[in-house]
């Protein structure tokens, strides 16, 4: 019966997660007292009215009523008085015993639906991967291949509408723009290198050599890496690694150093006149 | 006829009508617990002409009738000039649930109701006969949860073209807009109307269309379901007792029946149709989508019941009060007109 009447309103196809809804006549005069009356709107996409609020109204009886029914009900969870109201959706099997289904929360009058742990985790990945993806095509639009030359990073040749993901960044890559264009605060990287370190000290690399000499070589690379950029004519390079090298120098040394040495040391071996690319490494 | 009197046991005084008296008797035979009718004789010059009518009805057509959903004729007995009818004993009925406001009635609850009623009405209407007094007073309900229909009193025989009945049936706020405008000729639609005003009770609480006369019963119709036109009713304008009325606009009935869900609104609709032949019939509305969606009806032991039959031995049952109400000359009283 729910299901036919929701299948008659064409917003509810929508995920309910994407809409509000309010009702501006009522808005000034919400109130703890009418506030259920508001939420009952006909117009709310959020209120079922085959619940058992509705039944009891209909019917003229007290909604005391309401705890000795069972099923769908609608209940006032919390009030912050002007502001904000949390109404909760129940499904109710006894006097005692009521089952959340959803919680709403009205802000300055707005109606929305309170997301659950899932959306919010499956939101969050989503737009994790999505710009990890985003970075990962950005940085393979850089790269040029010669079989006499291998590989190598090419930022020169790069137009400003080449990659879709942020070609307003690749147009303005001025010194002064790029402080703005952070993608993470002080506060973020340190806390992430803290647990980072703090993973690699539970879990040690399982590494053949002698650690220390690992290290050694790697914080060797980046500094020649450095120092490479630096000599290069290219701007570019030396934009982006100015950009992320001063936030944070002491972190980064000592993350990549530990986790990346490998590859590092890998790709030092292989292309010896090569510039190594820089970025990979540094965006970190 | 000795044994007939000797096998129904008195146990309690239920009620005292116009026409009857009623006991709540237990029947030694099958031990079961039954209603014993005892028509009154009355004066003289009544019982001249015999028997009175209704209870003549109700024996001619009770005799012949067997359904779950209608009430019982167990039994008819004579004693003297006395004529004695035993039904089936019924704790309660709908009008007493309907005013009982401690009760909740589900939409679970009101559909077994609804499935109940149409039931034994599609029999009745199978077997060509019109019960034409269906109000929430004459659904009679057991305690195991059965609803029966009861009181034939007004019953009669439909479907001969040529025959005129009376249109002063069905107590006034279950009657359908072609009895009030007079219609000598009708079918099966004055009691469909009266099974939607009845469903509209059940999910208000109050009574739908609560009209103070005749006239008053039409225009609240109107108000609801918007006056209608020669094109909407056909030949409305040559009925008898036609009046011209005001025009109302119709109201959506989702408007009124908030709770309601859309299937249930579609029966209602069909029940409470203006034109008469365009209002659904018994099998048609039992094969309406409300009665196969979900939530299935109540079983009958999970029907509610008025607080006071549910602990002891049921002291009010709905004959007395029923048979009360017409001592007082009844708010409703139904006429007959032959």
């Amino acid at each position: 019966m729910m299901q036919n009447r929701i299948g008659n309103l064409p917003i509810a196809n929508e995920n309910p997660l994407g809409l509000s809804w309010h009702d501006s006549a009522w808005i000034p005069l919400l109130s703890p007292s009418n506030i259920m009356d508001y939420f009952s709107e006909r117009s709310n996409p959020f209120f079922d009215r085959t619940c058992n609020n509705e039944i009891v109204k209909m019917q003229r009886l007290s909604m005391d009523q309401l705890q000795n029914m069972t099923g769908l009900e609608y209940i006032l969870l919390h009030v912050q008085d002007p502001i904000l109201y949390v109404i909760r959706k129940q499904h109710r099997h006894s006097p005692t015993q009521a089952i959340p289904l959803a919680d709403y929360y009205i802000i300055a009058g707005i109606v929305y639906q309170a997301p659950d742990l899932a959306s919010v985790l499956n939101s969050r990945l989503l737009s994790a991967v999505h710009h990890l993806q985003c970075s990962f095509e950005e940085t393979m639009s850089y790269s040029r291949y010669h079989p006499s030359k291998g590989y190598w990073w090419d930022f020169k040749a790069t137009k400003p509408g080449l990659s879709p993901y942020n070609s307003g960044q690749s147009s303005s890559k001025d010194v002064s723009s790029t402080p703005k264009e952070e993608p993470s605060t002080l506060f973020q990287r340190q806390r992430v290198d803290m647990l980072l370190a703090e993973l690699v000290r539970q879990f040690p690399l399982p590494v053949t050599q002698a650690p220390s000499q690992t290290n050694g070589v790697t914080v060797k690379t980046e500094n020649s890496t450095e120092k490479n950029g630096d000599k290069a004519p290219d701007g570019n390079v030396n934009n982006i690694t100015i950009k992320q090298e001063p936030a944070d120098p002491s972190s980064s040394d000592m993350t990549n150093g530990s986790l990346q040495g490998h590859a590092e040391i890998k790709t030092e071996i292989k292309q010896e006149n090569m510039k190594p690319p820089p970025e990979k490494k540094l965006r970190l | 006829m000795e044994e007939s009197i000797l096998r129904y046991e008195k146990i309690d005084f239920l009620g005292e009508g116009q026409f009857a008296t009623v006991y709540k008797a237990r029947d030694v035979k099958t031990d079961k617990i039954v209603a014993v009718k005892k028509i009154k004789i009355g004066s003289r010059l009544e019982a001249q002409d015999g028997i009175n009518r209704t209870a003549l009805r109700e024996i001619k057509l009770l005799q012949e009738l067997q359904h779950i959903n209608l009430i019982g004729l167990l039994d008819v007995f004579g004693q003297k000039s006395n004529v004695s009818l035993v039904f089936d004993f019924m704790d309660t009925d709908l009008e007493i649930i309907v005013k009982d406001n401690t009760i909740v009635l589900t939409p679970a609850n009101v559909k077994a109701y609804m499935i109940m009623t149409l039931r034994g009405l599609e029999y009745l209407h199978q077997n060509w006969i019109l019960h034409r007094d269906l109000k929430p007073n004459n659904l009679l309900i057991n305690r195991e949860g059965i609803l029966k229909i009861g009181d034939f009193g007004l019953a009669k025989a439909f479907g001969s073209p040529t025959r005129i009945n009376t249109h002063q049936v069905v107590t006034r706020w279950y009657r359908s807009p072609e009895l009030l405008f007079g219609a000598r000729q009708y079918g099966t639609g004055v009691d469909m109307w009266a099974i939607g005003c009845i469903l509209a009770e059940l999910l208000l609480r109050v009574p739908f269309l609560p009209g103070e006369s005749d006239l008053d019963q039409l225009s609240r119709i109107f108000q609801v379901f918007g006056t209608p036109s020669e094109e909407t009713w056909p030949g409305m304008k040559n009925l008898t007792d036609y009046v011209q009325f005001k025009h109302f606009p119709p109201q959506q009935l989702r408007h009124i029946f908030s709770a309601a869900s859309d299937d249930l609104i579609q029966l209602l609709e069909s029940l409470l149709a203006l034109y008469p032949p365009s209002r659904c019939d018994c099998t048609q509305a039992l094969q309406m989508a409300y009665f196969s969606n979900k939530p299935a009806p109540s079983i009958g032991s999970k029907l509610p019941m008025p607080s006071n039959i549910s602990k002891i031995e049921a002291e009010k049952p709905s004959l007395k009060r029923k048979l009360l109400e017409n001592i007082d000359g009844g708010s409703l009283a139904k006429r007959l007109q032959f």
